[in-house]
């Protein structure tokens, strides 16, 4: 190899290792997802509510039925953390002292973002977030965090 | 009662298993160790050698939605420090009537505490057990009614707790059963963001039989002191409970307490008044918390009208009751240090120290260690 080459190498190789840091360091954006169809709107308080279990309606008066993803998970763990203000112990607390004292049971789980999407296009009145990479347009964006 | 409690929510399970309604199961778990700090210390059933039974405990919940609002509980406790039996804490049929009312049937949690409704899920409360001074009433359970009502105004979150009911269950070793009926209470809890305020009120009759003070009773009534023998013996009494809580739960700090005051006039039975004010402070997946709890029963003589000196039969019957009465007495304090650590997602890793002083008698300070690993699954 000539040294021209050499040196292109060398600046693609930088420029790779930046785009691959950049990437590395950006953090998950959860964005809030429900059905094309819903109308809502809901504040950050709102869909704090809902995913606690407070709240089970939206503005319109649908039903509202909030969706997580599997505990323990990266976005879950995003959301929790930027919209509910808790870490997941504090969550998991939380859903403890209502599961066993019969006054409530935490939102349904689901594995993948993408399940979480056939869910919430096919159902009206699902609420749930997933990572923003995800979002396809079946779904209607609420919020991003 | 109990029986057909229990038969009632298991065939219900069944009937729920063969439609095919789901049962999921919960469960929570503690294994408590404990040790005072030295030999002649005893304090709640620990004494100086390492115990790790008083205080564990694990349980199972079987939950199934029936349909139609419907959905049927049954909660499976057993306690190390009662040999491990295994008893039904809970088993009840609920009835969501609307989105904000809930109606219950069955055996239910008395609503007395703040923590009264999860009290052995340790994993939800910073400390192993909540503090026994105030966490004291001598029953948790009820079989009945309960009504638990939803509702906001404004910015606040509120939830109404109303139960009626009785509890017939063995209480005390070796006695008859006591009967608490006509038992009523109600607890209201109001939270905004980072403020809870919770406020209840129980009231129940009363009626135990305690054998060793029947001859002291028939004895008062041959006296011809008639009102004095009502006063010992606990049948038809009323005893109330009222309990103010609080908790402030913003960014890394915790603080909670609670307040409460046991009436059992018309019985030689102590008053009792008790508290405990905790503070806490999270970092990283640790909280280290410091609480101080004060307890102060006391009873009255209640021998003021009787002639002493003048026949010593009567004296004795004065002494005797006068002895159980200044027994009832006890001015207490403690001070519990503790660090909890969610080393794992699931589970918590739980270390306290208590020390506690007995201000009428000092032959009763003592030092507990506890340890417990903690868990909800």
């Amino acid at each position: 190899m000539n040294i021209k080459n050499v040196k292109a190498v060398n600046r693609m190789f930088v420029a790779v290792l930046f785009t691959l840091s950049a990437s590395v360091s950006a953090y998950a954006e959860v964005v809030i997802i429900v059905n094309p169809s819903n109308t809502a709107t809901l504040s950050d308080k709102d869909i704090s509510r809902i995913f606690l279990g407070k709240l089970k309606s939206f503005s319109n008066g649908d039903k509202a039925v909030a969706v997580n993803l599997k505990f323990g998970s990266e976005t879950r763990n995003e959301f929790e953390k930027k919209v509910l203000n808790k870490s997941s112990s504090q969550i998991k607390a939380y859903w403890s002292k209502l599961v066993f004292s019969g006054k409530g049971k935490p939102p349904p789980e689901l594995v993948s973002d993408k399940d979480v999407m056939a869910l919430v296009a096919s159902d009206s009145n699902v609420i749930a977030y997933i990572d923003s990479a995800s979002v396809d347009d079946t779904v209607k964006v609420l919020k991003t965090f | 009662m109990k029986a057909l409690c229990k038969s009632i929510v298991l065939s219900s399970l069944f009937i729920a298993g063969n439609s095919q309604a789901d049962i999921v199961f919960n469960g929570f778990a503690s294994v408590v160790a404990g040790v005072t700090t030295s030999s002649d210390e005893r304090l709640n059933g620990y004494d100086d050698s390492i115990d790790f039974s008083n205080g564990s405990l694990f349980a199972i919940q079987a939950s199934s939605d029936i349909g139609e609002g419907l959905s049927v509980t049954a909660q499976i406790l057993s306690r190390g420090d009662d040999d491990w039996s295994t008893n039904f804490e809970w088993a009840y049929v609920a009835y969501d009537a609307t989105d904000n009312l809930r109606l219950l049937a069955g055996r239910q949690r008395v609503p007395f505490y703040m923590f009264s409704d999860f009290l052995d899920v340790s994993y939800a409360y910073p400390w192993i057990s909540p503090p026994p001074g105030v966490y004291s009433v001598a029953f948790d359970t009820f079989d009945g009614l309960g009504a638990i009502y939803s509702t906001n105004f404004g910015d606040f979150d509120a939830n109404f707790h109303m139960i009626y009911g009785g509890n017939n269950t063995e209480i005390f070793e070796g006695e008859d059963t006591p009967d608490f009926n006509d038992l009523t209470g109600i607890s209201i809890t109001l939270n905004r963001d980072w403020l809870t305020l919770r406020a209840g009120y129980v009231q129940t009759e009363m009626n135990i039989p305690v054998e060793a003070t029947q001859p002291l009773i028939d004895g008062w009534k041959g006296a011809g002191f008639p009102d004095i023998a009502n006063n010992i013996e606990i049948l038809k009494d009323t005893g109330s409970f009222i309990e103010l809580g609080f908790q402030l739960d913003f960014e890394n700090i915790i603080v909670i307490g609670e307040f409460t005051q046991l009436n059992l006039d018309g019985t030689t039975l102590a008053n009792q008044d008790s508290y405990y004010i905790m503070a806490g402070y999270r970092f990283s997946d640790m909280l280290a918390h410091i609480t101080y709890g004060v307890d102060d029963d006391a009873r009255d003589r209640i021998t003021g009208g009787v002639p002493v000196g003048v026949d010593p039969s009567l004296d004795f019957l004065i002494d005797t009751t006068n002895g159980i009465t200044d027994g009832e007495a006890n001015e207490a304090n403690y001070i519990t240090i503790g660090l909890r650590w969610d080393f794992h997602d699931s589970a918590a890793l739980k270390f306290e120290f208590t020390s506690y002083g007995d201000d009428l008698n000092s032959n009763n300070d003592a030092g507990l260690f506890r340890t417990a690993i903690v868990t909800v699954f």
